[in-house]
């Protein structure tokens, strides 16, 4: 990583120190699923998931409606949590340490497993202010720094040049796609390890969708995603490994190029072509 | 819209088999125009080469905008791509019946027939029986039929070199059976080369079944 300013933003400072210590892991596993179990009330919606993310990678995640996929990724940062009645049992370990252990500090994990959503959500307040507010809660007060922060992230999430004049206008204001991209890059804005995506390009035109993608596959040289997807051709554009879910199970998981072009299991064939779902 | 594409693909199989048919048929006649000097039956083979090239592209077309309007994936796209090879080398034995009945009318002027032609005949015997397991193991998706077929190809491979040797020692015993002796030989390359098709096909076949591709040489 480069950093141009002599006054080393803390945040980057602990990413260095962040990628330091997970290179540690010998298989490149930056977060993990084992014997993961989730019930909203009585109804269990995740059966015992074994999984490992690797670092830089893409992971993409597909199935049919209901299936558990969303859930699973929530459960990924502790978004969970706040649903009612919802119960975990097994681990979620992100570099060594279980997400749900009782010393586990969800704000600190939060901000190392970023999250974007399916509609685009910028804070109703200016494109500065949307990029800058993860870094002004983690105590960056230096304008400098915001500035440079600010640029760096939208350069990060090719939007830059599409708003560099129009940094205090609303964000309301943008286009779908750029209000995609703006929400990237404020995850992105807090030096996150992961980016979690749950549908990013639902609600998006063809056009954004394909620079959302361009942009999923550039910031895999820096960050491991995982995607939540119902678009099939989307997945096997962008991921390197895919997750097959079924009724809370995780059916299949392996190299994308494998699952789509000769999946071990017969679930996995028939969802993938288009025999059920 | 899966079961559409699966329609679509269901339909085109059957397009694919009846140019088999057809390629299979060419080669068929044409060692029949060969064997009863049947020039009327070779003239009529020699034209089919234009229904031929029709139905590869037309088969061609409609696997292409079956994949760019649905996307397939699995196995409805290794079928796709499997039809998308396998008729390129249907079409090449098609024109390889072409070929041979081409020279059905200058080669019956010779007779009667050297003894290599006895051999040439079973030569095609088996290079048929190889292209028509090639096409069942298809329509069925079952490789039991071309599990042999390195075997069966390095057998049509001893054939051909046999014919080959045969028609020498003719040539060099009597001059005149140098012209049917060539055109024997050069009938021989074009079963074999039609026999490596099979083989081709049975790869791509094998492919379409397994997801794993292998090399039958």
């Amino acid at each position: 990583m480069v950093f141009k300013s002599k006054n080393k933003n803390k945040l980057e400072i602990e990413h260095k120190n962040n990628l330091n210590d997970s290179n540690m892991y010998q298989d490149d596993t930056v977060i993990e699923c084992r014997n993961l179990n989730l019930w909203y009330e009585e109804s269990q919606a995740l059966m015992d998931i074994n999984m490992k993310f690797k670092r830089n990678e893409v992971t993409a995640i597909i199935g049919p409606s209901g299936c558990g996929k969303s859930t699973l990724l929530r459960c990924l940062n502790r978004m969970n949590d706040v649903i009612e009645g919802c119960r975990i049992e097994g681990e979620v370990l992100f570099q060594g340490e279980n997400l749900y252990s009782k010393n586990a500090d969800i704000r600190l994990n939060r901000k190392k497993i970023g999250m974007i959503f399916q509609k685009p959500n910028p804070f109703p307040m200016s494109v500065y202010d949307n990029i800058t507010y993860g870094p002004k809660i983690h105590k960056i007060i230096d304008d400098k720094i915001l500035t440079e922060i600010t640029e760096k992230n939208l350069r990060r999430a090719v939007l830059w040049d599409e708003v560099r004049d129009r940094l205090d206008e609303s964000a309301m204001g943008l286009s779908g796609g750029q209000q995609q991209r703006l929400c990237i890059a404020r995850a992105l804005a807090v030096e996150p390890e992961i980016l979690l995506m749950d549908e990013p390009t639902a609600s998006l035109d063809p056009i954004a969708t394909q620079k959302i993608e361009e942009l999923i596959l550039e910031l895999k040289k820096q960050w491991t995603m995982i995607i939540v997807t119902h678009n099939m051709q989307q997945a096997a554009r962008i991921s390197d490994y895919t997750g097959f879910m079924y009724l809370g199970k995780l059916i299949e998981f392996g190299n994308t190029e494998q699952i789509f072009e000769n999946p071990n299991n017969q679930l996995t064939e028939n969802y993938i072509t288009g025999r059920f779902g | 819209m899966a079961k559409e594409l699966h329609r679509e693909i269901f339909e085109l199989k059957k397009e694919v088999l009846d140019m088999g048919n057809l390629a299979l048929g060419m080669l068929d006649d044409s060692m029949k125009a060969l064997s009863t000097q049947d020039i009327e039956l070779a003239k009529i083979t020699e034209k089919r080469k234009h229904k031929i090239r029709e139905m590869d592209a037309n088969i061609e077309a409609k696997a292409l905008k079956l994949i760019a309007l649905y996307q397939p994936m699995a196995i409805d796209l290794r079928r796709l791509a499997t039809i998308l090879k396998m008729i390129t080398y249907l079409a090449r034995i098609g024109r390889y019946g072409k070929d041979i009945a081409s020279v059905v009318e200058e080669i019956s002027k010779k007779q009667p027939y050297p003894a290599p032609f006895v051999n040439l005949q079973h030569m095609w015997e088996h290079t048929k029986l190889m292209i028509e397991d090639a096409l069942k193991a298809f329509d069925e998706s079952d490789i039991k039929y071309i599990d042999k077929f390195e075997e069966r190809d390095n057998e049509i491979d001893k054939m051909r070199w046999s014919i080959f040797r045969e028609c020498l020692t003719y040539m060099m015993e009597d001059p005149k059976t140098i012209t049917s002796c060539a055109f024997f030989g050069m009938i021989a390359r074009f079963l074999e080369r039609s026999a490596d098709h099979a083989c081709k096909i049975a790869e791509k076949v094998h492919y379409m079944v397994t997801g794993e591709h292998k090399e039958i040489s």
